[in-house]
């Protein structure tokens, strides 16, 4: 369910454009913020606050890489495989961390702590090779920076 | 008018040509996969790269994205351009399964084609493909991802073209998905036509899965009877059974699609219980015998109460060949008819439409897409004539504007303005309208006043092509009358003002020549309650399943003193028949029909008739007795059946028809091949038939306040008695309801999701409520369904007062 203090700021937001669709992203990553990732319920809900068809919510959802259809981590990595970082050697990264997490491309550690995805070109390709974990980016990055990371990360919960 | 060479041969093409569409024209057919006449071009697939080597454009290019101007060369045989293809087609088939064996699109699939001709024969790509998960998309299309190419044909059909949003494309990259969001049923009613668009075999027929290939089939060029509109679709047969209908390109009519509706509706042809047995009095007998029967009963009734105790009802649906027969007979014998319309106000609704039509108004489904206004009276387009919504779409999508005036909550796939009017105020509107038009400031009718009519009338003065639409079904004569003086009005202001017609029935156009006062069906049972009328024929004609009064309809028959039947639909009728004669459907009769703009159109027979194999072998293989002749094959065509009826021994019918097909009226001539396929002569047609004039005695129009007019209506399915009974659309179908404004369910007392009950005269229909906040206030619409025994008021529109109306408890 949505909380009605939620719903209510994005009927008013929706209200204040011409066109309800041009609200559809705003919707679509609040809806994820509070879900934790873009549900099959948040996907009737957003439909249901803009006035668009599910498949139209969802041709946009699945369009682009930051919002999750389905549940993810409590940080999402997003590894840069795009042309400058696979220069600058971000499949040895890719290596590296699905051997330390356990998971494969596209995979949640059994703790839910973190999702591995990629992604094409963040725009820094001058600190290649290139990651971006919970909105932060963080390079160029060597092995040692990467455990450096992923440890601080997980101190943080345990 | 640009002037191109294309592989050195010089054509000279309308401005806004693309050059793709231009090779066309010479019959140089270059390859495309995301382009499509229908919905132009994206440059999506690069396969039609052709080389540009003089003039404004040069290299390597797309043939579907370059308008051809003057001066250009182009080489479609260009060794880089050949190879550029060549390449983009391997590319297309990386991911592609080599699964053509057992793919239904196999044989007629463009993939395969353009990759055979586009000489990828060897496959270099040693990868794991992409693979997707297939959707149920419901019992019509079966879908298949993993062939797709990514054209975006599908898509852009789906939502630019007929407006649905339930599908279209999602992903990214490699990963893109043409589906639904979630699996389920398709919402366009015009969804089968994914299946002839798409390029591969993503989406393909789904109820003639295994059944055969394309080429297995008998395929003939055919019609659509489901509704006036005569589409134009191809059919296909084998081992004796119709198993599918394709969409057949006519850019005058139906342009490259058909609706659903009309796409499987074909099952009654091929149906277990479809009568092919002659029978006397519920014995089977040869059907010389049994046509030599009812020829006797004829005969003696003719001799005992003269001929026009004899009378003949036919269908609106029948092929102009069995209504030109009938007709004859009719004329020869002196019997009474031929009805071929159910009520006196459905018959005259009929026949004023086709005498207000001057060939000057006329216009076609295809010409409606480029009207800039469209004025829709009285017509409910999604639900009566399907492709007219899909016209009316493209009429909005150019930026045009469609207004429907019309007591139903209509719904099409577009933003229009509709007025929801109570019948018995249309006539005033359309009056108020013409005086406007015609710069006369006309006193506003009766009506909210949101609806303009003084700003409705500039906006069509001002408009460079208005159209005016107009339904039959639940007007009077009257306003239909006034739609086309509206039409004519507008003419006076324009050089182009269209006026089109929806009717009742596939022929019903030729149906209202068949006289100028027209009979109903009404008009013959006054006479068989009189006494009159002691013999009556029924011609295709289902009475049980279309007469609006089943029990009137029962007590007549019981009155007769014989009933003969023709007919190819199963029904209880049959049984009442003393001489019951099998015809056959179109697909094995062939025949001319006219559409609702007196389009003259033919069907060829796609099959010899007999029983489907599939029912003689119990879905195994077929019985191993040898035999002459055909298990079920004695149906006849109605026209054969008619003139043995009519004639005095069994003579060849065929110069008989020949006649009958010459004197049927003026205005139609079958006599030059180039006659079918082009409007018939409208200007032979009687056009003072009905005087429009001031408006007739308000009779049942001027409701009372405490009435609701009821309408029997049509819906796009399970109302139209053939294709209602195809298994494919049962669960396209709604559940029957009555829709009511929820300001009339409060007034009325009843509610929501709670049956009510309709009591007049002593008959009774009960169907469930539902809100339509669409609707107008006093109006009742119940669909004609299949699943409610409707027919009981006797009309499709009624006057109900409030105290005939009661709420059930459940
Ligand atoms: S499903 Fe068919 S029509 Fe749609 S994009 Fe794929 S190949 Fe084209
Ligand atoms: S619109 Fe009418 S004629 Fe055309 S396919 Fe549909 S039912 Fe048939
Ligand atoms: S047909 Fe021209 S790019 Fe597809």
């Amino acid at each position: 369910m949505l909380p009605e203090k939620l719903k209510s700021e994005l009927t008013a937001q929706i209200a204040r454009v011409d066109h309800p669709r041009e609200m559809a992203i705003d919707v679509i990553n609040a809806l994820q913020d509070h879900y934790g990732y873009f549900s099959d319920e948040a996907l009737a809900q957003a439909a249901d606050l803009l006035g668009m068809s599910p498949l139209e919510l969802d041709e946009l959802a699945t369009f682009y890489t930051f919002i999750y259809r389905e549940p993810v981590g409590k940080h999402v990595i997003h590894v840069c495989d795009s042309l400058i970082c696979w220069m600058e050697g971000d499949e040895n990264l890719v290596a590296h961390l699905c051997d330390r997490l356990g998971i494969q491309m596209g995979g949640t550690t059994a703790d839910g702590l973190f999702t591995l995805l990629p992604v094409c070109c963040i725009g820094y390709c001058d600190r290649a090779p290139a990651i971006l974990v919970d909105r932060q980016v963080h390079g160029p990055l060597t092995i040692d920076a990467l455990d450096r990371l992923i440890d601080t990360l997980r101190e943080n919960h345990s | 008018m640009p002037t191109l060479k294309i592989d050195n041969r010089e054509i000279n093409v309308p401005a806004g040509t693309k050059v793709i569409e231009a090779a066309e024209r010479l019959g140089i057919m270059i390859p495309r996969f995301c382009f499509h006449p229908a919905l132009g071009s994206v440059g999506a697939c690069r396969v039609c790269a052709v080389a540009f080597t003089e003039g404004p454009v040069k290299g390597i290019q797309m043939s579907c994205m370059i308008d051809a101007q003057d001066g250009m060369v182009v080489s479609t045989t260009d060794a880089e351009a050949v190879d550029f293809r060549r390449h983009v087609i391997e590319f297309l088939m990386l991911n592609h399964p080599h699964d053509c064996p057992v793919c239904d699109e196999g044989g007629h699939c463009l993939l395969q084609d353009l990759t055979v001709a586009g000489g990828h024969g060897l496959r270099r790509y040693r990868g794991l493909k992409r693979t997707h998960i297939n959707q149920d998309l419901g019992p019509l299309v079966q879908h298949e991802m993993n062939r797709c190419i990514q054209c975006y044909r599908c898509s852009r059909y789906y939502q630019e073209f007929t407006g649905y949003r339930d599908l279209g494309v999602m992903g990214i990259g490699s990963r893109v998905y043409f589906g639904r969001s979630a699996p389920g049923m398709l919402e366009s009613p015009f969804a089968g036509n994914l299946i002839d668009i798409c390029p591969t075999g993503v989406y393909t027929d789904k109820p003639s899965r295994y059944i055969g290939r394309r080429w297995d089939y008998q395929r003939q060029p055919s019609l659509c009877i489901h509704c006036s509109l005569g589409c134009n679709l191809t059919a296909s047969a084998r081992y004796r059974q119709v198993v599918r209908h394709e969409a057949r390109p006519n850019l005058e009519v139906n342009g490259h699609f058909i609706c659903d509706r009309g796409r499987y509706g074909y099952a009654y042809a091929s149906i277990a219980d479809r009568p092919r047995q002659a029978m006397a009095a519920g014995t089977p007998g040869p059907i010389v015998d049994i046509l030599a029967g009812a020829r006797e009963a004829i005969q003696q009734t003719v001799e005992k109460h003269g001929p026009g105790s004899v009378a003949v009802v036919v269908s609106p649906r029948s092929s102009l060949e069995t209504l030109a027969v009938v007709k004859e007979a009719c004329g020869q014998h002196g019997w009474t008819g031929p009805a071929a319309a159910h009520t006196n106000r459905q018959a005259l609704n009929r026949n004023t439409a086709v005498s207000c039509l001057r060939p000057e108004l006329a216009v076609s489904l295809a010409a409606d897409t480029e009207a800039h206004d469209v004025l829709v009276i009285g017509a409910d387009p999604l639900n009566e004539a399907p492709m007219l919504a899909l016209s009316l779409r493209q009429v909005q999508r150019r930026g045009g504007h469609v207004i429907v005036i019309d007591p139903r909550g209509v719904q099409l796939p577009f933003d229009f303005d509709h007025w929801a009017v109570h019948p018995s105020a249309m006539g005033a509107i359309l009056q108020a309208l013409i005086q406007e038009i015609g710069g006369h400031r006309a006193t506003a009718p009766d009506t909210p006043a949101t609806f303009d009519i003084t700003k409705l009338a500039r906006r069509l003065n001002a408009s460079p092509r208005p159209v005016v639409v107009c339904g039959t079904d639940i007007l009077t004569p009257h306003e239909i009358a006034l739609a086309g003086d509206l039409a004519r009005a507008l003419r006076r202001t324009h050089k182009v003002a269209g006026l089109f017609y929806t009717l009742a029935g596939a022929n019903a156009f030729a149906a209202a020549l068949l006289h100028d006062q027209p009979v109903s069906t009404e008009a013959v049972l006054d006479r068989i309650e009189d006494g009159g009328v002691r013999l009556l024929v029924a011609v295709e004609q289902d009475l049980w399943r279309e007469f609006p009064d089943r029990k009137r309809l029962q007590a007549a028959l019981k009155r007769l003193d014989h009933l003969v039947v023709l007919d190819y639909v199963d029904s209880p009728l049959n049984r009442e028949a003393g001489h019951f004669i099998p015809t056959q459907p179109l697909y094995e009769s062939g025949g001319h029909w006219i559409n609702q703009e007196g389009r003259l159109q033919a069907a060829s027979p796609v099959m010899a008739g007999g029983e489907p194999i599939e029912i003689t072998g119990g879905s195994d293989h077929p019985p191993r007795v040898f035999d002459r002749r055909i298990p079920g094959d004695e149906p006849l065509a109605a026209w054969r059946a008619v003139a043995a009826l009519a004639g005095e021994d069994e003579a060849d019918p065929a110069p008989q028809l020949k006649t009958a097909l010459a004197d049927f009226h003026p205005a139609v001539n079958l006599s030059t091949p180039e006659a079918t396929g082009q409007r018939i002569d409208l200007e032979a047609i009687a056009h003072d038939l009905v005087e429009s004039g001031p408006a007739p005695e308000p009779a049942e129009d001027d409701a009372p306040a405490d009435a609701v007019v009821l309408l029997l209506v049509d819906w796009t399915f399970g109302t139209e008695p053939l294709s209602a009974m195809a298994p494919a659309l049962t669960r396209m179908e709604a559940a029957p309801v009555a829709r009511l404004h929820p300001d009339e369910i409060a007034r009325l007392g009843l509610a929501e999701g709670r049956p009510v009950t309709v009591s007049l005269n002593g008959n009774r229909l009960t169907v469930p409520v539902q809100a339509d906040p669409r609707m107008a206030a006093g109006v009742m619409a119940v669909p004609r369904h299949h699943l409610l025994e409707w027919q009981v008021f006797g009309e499709t529109r009624v006057i109900v007062k409030r105290s005939q109306l009661k709420a059930e408890s459940e």
